[in-house]
């Protein structure tokens, strides 16, 4: 498979990449090695001290995380996975809609009825955009939406009327 | 996709089907569609006959084939992403679920009791 081999490309770019990093601070790995193999006099291991404590700080500074000690068992992740506060909770607030009967929240519109409303409203607004031609060209009046075998009544004089070709809706009361 | 199959186990089939249909994880709209399709296979050719006198006997998942992606973090890091599957199984039982009666404290000190009762020596007269 293709994918060890990337693997391997990518750990190997990785340590490179690393090596360069810490050449660049001026972390050089022949500083790292002990170079006292030899027994010199006492005043000259001085500055190279001083050196050795300021990389051992260094050292602390950048890998003294925390780790987990040991391996958590399957029956400890079981404990905590399971634990009844992680389960999913019974909803108790659903009932059916009076209207449709489908299930609904009790705080919540009925998602069918809500959708029944949403076609019929997104028709008469298709048919008003027909009507107006170009964006914002609304006449500053107000709009009636009339069904099959109605008239507009008195108080809709002035008004804009957009006609639709189908029997009224239950639920589209007219006053 | 568990803690799914663990809310439903026990439920009557409409009870199951309501709370999924309530539930905002992507796995609830996939096991509500598996119990209505079993409902309907057991409506049609397992002779139940009504089909709300169902209940969820069983109900678990198991692990499905993963599939190995590479997701790059920085710095020249890697990590092998898991494109996770998993199968759903469920079986529906007619009839009323059975009730588990809780067992209570003073159930468990009669157990108890019970149990230093019958303690015996092995192996005497």
């Amino acid at each position: 498979m293709s994918v060890t081999g990337l693997l391997g490309f990518f750990r190997r770019s990785f340590f490179h990449l690393e090596s360069r990093i810490l050449q660049a601070i001026g972390f050089n790995s022949r500083a790292v090695v002990p170079a006292l193999s030899v027994q010199g006099p006492g005043i000259f291991p001085q500055p190279h001290r001083n050196e050795e404590t300021e990389e051992h700080s260094f050292l602390d500074n950048m890998f003294w995380m925390a780790a987990p000690k040991k391996r958590r068992t399957i029956e400890v992740n079981r404990c905590r996975r399971r634990n009844p506060h992680k389960l999913i909770e019974i909803k108790t607030n659903i009932e059916p809609c009076p209207e449709c009967g489908n299930l609904k929240q009790k705080h919540v519109l009925c998602g069918f009825c809500y959708e029944k409303v949403r076609r019929e409203t997104a028709i008469i607004r298709g048919q008003i955009q027909a009507q107006e031609g170009k964006p914002l060209n609304n006449p500053a009046v107000e709009t009636v939406v009339l069904y099959e075998g109605e008239k507009p009544a008195a108080t809709d004089a002035g008004k804009r009327i957009v006609e639709r070709k189908r029997q009224r809706p239950s639920w589209f009361t007219q006053y | 996709m568990w803690y799914l199959a663990k809310m439903i186990r026990g439920m009557t089939i409409e009870q199951a089907i309501a709370q999924l249909e309530f539930n905002d994880k992507k796995g609830a709209a996939i096991i509500k569609e598996v119990l209505l399709e079993a409902q309907e296979m057991a409506v049609k050719s397992h002779n139940v006959e009504y089909k709300s006198n169902l209940y969820v006997a069983e109900s678990f998942s198991g692990k499905g084939q993963y599939l190995k992606r590479i997701r790059i973090h920085g710095r020249g890091m890697f990590g092998i992403m898991d494109k996770v599957y998993c199968h759903y199984f469920v079986k529906l039982v007619e009839g009323v679920p059975p009730t588990e009666k809780p067992r209570t404290g003073f159930d468990q000190a009669k157990e108890y009791v019970q149990q230093l009762r019958n303690r015996t020596i092995i192996h005497s007269l």
